[in-house]
């Protein structure tokens, strides 16, 4: 039990070395003084003041976040009325066909969906740059919107609507307070799929940007091909941190949320 | 004779060619307990809803207070209902639940404050307001069930098997509070269960339902005593039910007997189905008996033994005896005239109705 304990333990440590030591070698070599990740150097903090001086790389920065916060934002309002609609419906067969249809998108690899996009904003004669970038961002984000929303809305009791109702709910009201309060944990879920799914994308991106606007998947891409610059270590190491951060961030308010309830059963139980 | 709150004339509801409601009709008079008993797909819950606003009906009319409710929204209609698992809304607390109905009508929030903390009192949940719904148990889930319904002040509460979730115990005293709330204030209750003690215990009047019809409707005594049919009598309490022929008037015979009996009206020699309750059969030495039975079995139930016991025709007859009988002994059941129901067959609820009335009212 012992020996299994441990062999178990060791292939943990593995798994996540895998996983980590790419980030962590990136993060080290952006404080080596070399202009290459062969050998480190000297310890130096001369990427990260060249990453804040590179006025032209944080303005991509900032707009891979705008065009991420945007998109995720109007697929999470498209893609939940999408999940309501779909959860309307009152066939089966139609509920299935357009659920297909919303998973074969998810499916198809992004190289199909970003040439095909370029080919339908070049016959419609539409300008690539931030507009077409974002429309096809927000189109690749809401078939993940519907597949978070959708088993949210499924598992919500039928029998909550009709008491809304019953207690002299409108439509706009049951949608307003109940549907809504309910599902927004995949709403809110949805949105950051969606979110991040943005931030990460490259070849839809690749496909439909034009001169004028890059996000940092592309920009890193292009620069990567003349040899990259530890200037980009530097941004991973700040993008990696703040990641982490977030996912602190989320820790502790679970922690402190599950404590709430689980005080609050314990008073309800002594009080019983 | 004021206007019935709530009529069905000629109700009929198909959900694709099942139909759930086969020519409905009946009038609640306001301020009473209703209860509407039968198994489950008997239809029950389809008139629940119907009055609720989430069923339309096939044909027929639904009048409430003398108006056709075809075009009124659940919504717009002042029935409220007490769902089978509460339907409480999760998001929100004990306090935003009952609020709900107030709120959504936009009413000013002092008035809201004081509302809903009356109805928490109504229901002994004044100390709970803040709480979130899954910290509550069954009974108190149900409490604020009640208390969401009656805030809005309906003329008509409907209550769908708002008991089936809660233990044997609670679910007792439940029926006390409930009829008692009814009383207080004055609000008509339509009352689905499938529990026929529930339905006894509480109603001022009865529906028994079966197959989408409503069988026979009275009191809970005029439903116990004079079942009309084979299902109503199995269904309402535990009952000895044997084929027998009606001689003539007040006499009929069953297992080879003759006995004096307290129906009368059908025709002579009419076949027919007898009722004999087991609380109603008194256990005594054979030569007292009219009936001579010997005993197979008997469980103790606390307040009284229940008695299995055969005749020699091997009809099984359900006894229900205060004291102890010894197993495999013969035994003499007693019982009185009046003790005997007797029941015709395919009888309508009408004619039935009728041919009481003319020999009970001599």
């Amino acid at each position: 039990m012992q020996r299994k304990n441990r062999l178990g333990r060791v292939y943990l440590v593995i798994v996540f070395l895998v996983l980590y030591l790419p980030i962590l070698y990136l993060i080290y070599f952006s404080f080596s003084s070399g202009s290459t990740m062969n050998t480190f150097k000297n310890f130096t903090w001369a990427n990260y003041r060249t990453l804040f001086a590179d006025t032209r790389l944080i303005q991509i920065v900032l707009q891979t976040l705008l065009l991420a916060l945007l998109s995720s934002l109007i697929a999470t309002v498209v893609g939940t009325m999408g999940a309501l609609g779909i959860a309307a419906s009152k066939r089966t067969s139609t509920r299935n066909l357009m659920l297909s249809l919303n998973n074969v998108l998810m499916v198809s690899p992004d190289v199909i969906i970003g040439a095909s996009f370029l080919i339908l904003f070049t016959m419609l004669g539409i300008s690539l740059g931030f507009g077409s970038v974002l429309a096809s961002h927000i189109a690749f984000s809401i078939p993940i919107v519907v597949l978070m929303v959708l088993p949210r809305i499924q598992e919500m009791d039928h029998a909550l609507i009709d008491a809304a109702y019953d207690l002299g709910a409108s439509a706009p009201q049951v949608l307003n307070r109940v549907i809504l309060p309910f599902i927004t944990p995949g709403i809110v879920a949805g949105y950051f799929m969606a979110f991040t799914y943005s931030l990460d994308d490259f070849a839809v991106t690749f496909f439909v940007t034009g001169n004028g606007f890059a996000t940092l998947s592309v920009e890193i891409y292009s620069r990567a091909r003349q040899g990259i610059s530890l200037e980009i270590n530097a941004l991973s190491a700040l993008m990696f941190v703040f990641a982490l951060l977030l996912v602190l961030i989320y820790f502790f308010i679970q922690v402190h949320q599950s404590n709430r309830t689980k005080r609050n059963k314990q008073k309800a139980r002594n009080a019983a | 004779m004021t206007t019935p709150i709530i009529e069905f004339q000629h109700v009929n509801k198909f959900f694709g060619d099942f139909q759930a409601l086969k020519d409905i009709n009946f009038q609640l008079d306001q301020g009473k307990f209703y209860s509407l008993l039968g198994p489950s797909g008997s239809g029950k819950t389809t008139i629940l809803r119907t009055i609720a606003g989430f069923n339309s009906v096939t044909s027929g009319t639904v009048l409430f207070q003398g108006k056709p409710l075809k075009n009124v929204p659940p919504n717009k209609r002042r029935v409220n209902t007490i769902f089978q698992n509460y339907a409480l809304f999760p998001h929100l607390n004990v306090f935003d639940n009952v609020a709900f109905g107030l709120s959504i009508r936009h009413v000013p929030k002092d008035e809201i404050q004081t509302r809903v903390m009356d109805a928490l009192k109504m229901v002994h949940l004044q100390e709970l307001a803040s709480r979130d719904i899954n910290e509550l148990s069954g009974g108190q889930q149900q409490r604020v069930a009640i208390a969401r319904a009656i805030i809005n002040e309906p003329e008509l509460l409907l209550l769908d098997e708002p008991l089936s979730a809660l233990d044997k115990k609670l679910r007792q005293d439940m029926q006390y509070e409930l009829r008692e709330l009814q009383q207080r204030l004055g609000i008509t209750f339509v009352f689905v269960t499938h529990d026929q003690e529930e339905a006894l215990a509480m109603s001022d009047e009865i529906f028994v339902m079966d197959e989408g019809a409503i069988l026979q409707n009275g009191t809970p005594v005029d439903i116990y005593d004079e079942p009309i049919n084979h299902f109503v009598a199995d269904f309402i309490g535990e009952s000895n039910i044997v084929k027998g022929t009606m001689v003539k008037d007040y006499e009929v015979e069953f297992v080879g007997k003759r006995f004096e009996c307290a129906d009368a009206g059908m025709r002579p020699n009419e076949p027919v189905e007898v009722v004999l309750r087991p609380e109603d059969l008194d256990v005594t030495t054979p030569d007292k008996g009219k009936l001579i039975v010997q005993v197979d079995s008997q469980l103790f139930r606390g307040d009284h033994f229940e008695v299995v016991a055969y005749d020699a025709d091997h009809n099984e007859w359900l006894i229900h005896s205060t004291n102890p009988v010894k197993e495999d002994a013969d035994i003499g059941l007693f019982f009185e005239p009046e003790d005997i129901h007797v029941m015709r067959f395919n009888e309508k609820e009408a004619d039935f109705d009728a041919r009481l009335e003319q020999y009970e009212g001599e």
